[in-house]
């Protein structure tokens, strides 16, 4: 008897222990923060095409630009990703789902895509400083010098800073990588999930001086900023932040900011789009201490690449407009985005307007998937027509407008 | 035959039929013919129209087509590596790549794995609560990049799922990875055995 009671009680306690740990697995990256009127829920992230979409089977037909533009596809790169322009017309192109860079030259007025760059980890990032590729990886920042004239034979990279995932975990580990008007390095360095208190370097957007190494953090609070431009005026860091996911089809908005001063709180993982108090984290603080966002651009969009519009050719009313290319939405049972948005900015740096520029790339909304093509960065030419890259399908787009 | 009151009718009719083809066609231009005639290579390990007799080697039969591409492209470019696989696919063009897709992706999975049945029982459960059928889809027949497991080889299975719990497994964007971390080694065996042993019983395409 004594023992059967022994046994029970043991069983009892191993089930309980059992039980309580099973709560305390964290779940898996993409369903992290769902909540339980969301746990039947079969939404799932997509994933580009790596081997590529043919160009004859590419839906350009669809797509919709205001009156007198025009787009064609102007190069082939698998899971083309950031662009970034050298001195000497060198378009660079980097990838996510591959491990690579892209370099697309013209030569003799014909188009050469060459892989320079092979067997790096995540190498969402590109930029181009005095002659200098930056590619920005997983976890470092490396320089590759006088690049435009080795791209048959590229240097080695030399590391301008290392460390930067320090969990190496599966959150969200792929940097942006722009420049300054400072010639410093800005970079993002994402939550390590959806919604969590980060460490100190995590949630932020980072510079690092690529002459001296020295490293600080511009921004906090920010969830993952896949897109930065400096305004051509004001100088001021404009950037996009995806908001957590799992919180509804209609909140909370992703995020146009500015940054006015180093070291600004943009909110997260506390406030949502400068109102929504986030249901777990937000009783520890208030959305007023918080920068809130220039522009709220929608739930679910995913905001990447954006660009100032400083060239000559389009109309004289989009000069410095600023064009942001949206990804399109997993986590919402009717799918919005896929799409680039033209944002109008009055000359104090008030945004006045948001209106779609570019899309079509949505064919059915509730399908699956519901999309053509997804645009991720920008590029304005030196003739003024823009450079838009589609990861999904592996191509670059080119507008240009025509009176 | 259809008739067609007028020219016009009869242009707008094609006009939309040519539409809906357009729309219906995958997002890849494959050549199913050019896939079978580069698959002789392949089906003297991974079986005859891909589906595999041989434990640890995968099928590929009813695989979406995008599942096998991605595959593919990732050995050919080093992020997924494997002895045999990675000197294979570094020969394939991306047209290569989509045509044996479109192959293996048109073919029938057969699955001759009997499962054992307590785990009958216990399979439904586990591929709910460890999120399987979220992306796989309900059957686990997968969906664009998303690899068909249903009908999978049993041994393959287990090999990866403990692959992806070590985190030694490449992992496109982290959610295998995640997703198997807190499976035991216990319910890994359980979901293989279910999982291989699913026939087909709703037709896939």
């Amino acid at each position: 008897m004594k023992k059967k009671i022994i046994v029970a009680f043991t069983l009892a306690f191993s089930i309980s222990a059992f039980a309580q740990q099973k709560i305390e697995d964290p779940p898996p990256r993409w369903l992290q923060g769902r909540s339980e009127a969301d746990a039947k829920s079969n939404l799932h992230p997509f994933s580009p095409i790596l081997t590529g979409t043919d160009i004859k089977d590419l839906k350009m037909s669809t797509l919709k630009l205001p009156a007198g533009f025009a787009i064609d596809v102007w190069a082939e790169v698998p899971n083309a990703r950031s662009l970034a322009r050298g001195s000497k017309g060198t378009i660079f192109v980097s990838n996510l789902a591959a491990n690579d860079v892209y370099a697309v030259v013209e030569k003799n007025g014909k188009r050469e895509v060459k892989k320079i760059l092979k067997g790096l980890n995540a190498p969402n990032g590109v930029a181009f400083i005095d002659g200098a590729l930056y590619v920005a990886e997983r976890t470092q920042i490396k320089k590759y010098e006088n690049i435009e004239d080795r791209l048959d034979n590229p240097p080695e990279g030399v590391l301008i800073v290392d460390g930067l995932d320090p969990t190496n975990g599966p959150g969200h580990f792929w940097k942006y990588l722009t420049v300054g008007p400072d010639k410093k390095l800005y970079f993002n360095i994402g939550s390590p999930q959806n919604i969590t208190i980060p460490n100190y370097v995590q949630g932020a957007i980072m510079r690092v001086d690529p002459q001296t190494g020295r490293m600080e953090r511009v921004a906090t609070g920010v969830r993952n900023s896949v897109g930065m431009d400096f305004h051509p005026v004001t100088k001021k860091l404009w950037f996009t932040e995806h908001g957590r996911d799992w919180l509804g089809d209609d909140q909370p908005s992703d995020e146009l900011n500015v940054l006015s001063k180093v070291g600004e709180d943009f909110g997260y993982p506390f406030c949502h789009q400068g109102d929504i108090s986030d249901p777990l984290y937000g009783k520890y603080a208030s959305c007023d201490q918080f920068t809130p966002p220039a522009l709220k651009l929608g739930a679910h969009v995913a905001p990447l690449g954006l660009h100032f519009y400083t060239g000559n050719q389009f109309p004289t009313e989009y000069k410095n407009n600023l064009f942001i290319a949206r990804h399109g939405s997993w986590n919402r049972n009717t799918k919005q985005g896929y799409d680039v948005m033209r944002v109008t900015v009055d000359a104090k740096g008030k945004v006045v307007k948001y209106e779609p520029f570019l899309t079509g790339f949505l064919l059915n909304d509730k399908g699956d998937p519901p999309m053509w093509g997804r645009p991720v960065d920008l590029l304005v030419m030196p003739d003024g027509a823009m450079l838009i890259s589609d990861d999904y399908n592996g191509v670059i787009y080119r507008v240009s407008y025509k009176k | 035959m259809i008739y067609f009151p007028s020219r016009s009718v009869r242009i707008a009719t094609l006009f939309w039929v040519a539409v809906l083809l357009s729309f219906a066609s995958s997002a890849y231009s494959a050549d199913i013919g050019a896939g079978k005639i580069k698959a002789e290579l392949c089906i003297t390990c991974h079986g005859q129209g891909g589906n595999s007799t041989t434990p640890d080697i995968p099928s590929l039969s009813g695989q979406p087509a995008q599942a096998i591409a991605t595959a593919l492209f990732r050995f050919r470019e080093g992020n997924r590596k494997n002895p045999v696989m990675s000197p294979l696919a570094a020969e394939l063009s991306n047209a290569d790549m989509n045509n044996l897709s479109a192959y293996f992706s048109s073919i029938k999975r057969i699955s001759n794995h009997e499962t054992q049945a307590a785990n009958l029982a216990a399979g439904p459960e586990l591929t709910s609560k460890y999120n399987c059928t979220q992306c796989h889809g309900p059957q686990l027949q997968g969906l664009q990049h998303i690899p068909r497991i249903a009908g999978q080889q049993y041994e393959y299975l287990t090999t990866q799922l403990r692959g992806f719990k070590a985190q030694i497994r490449s992992d496109m964007d982290g959610n295998m990875s995640s997703a198997a971390a807190n499976v035991s080694d216990a319910d890994i065996v359980i979901l293989a055995d279910y999982i291989s042993g699913l026939k087909d019983q709703v037709d896939s395409k």
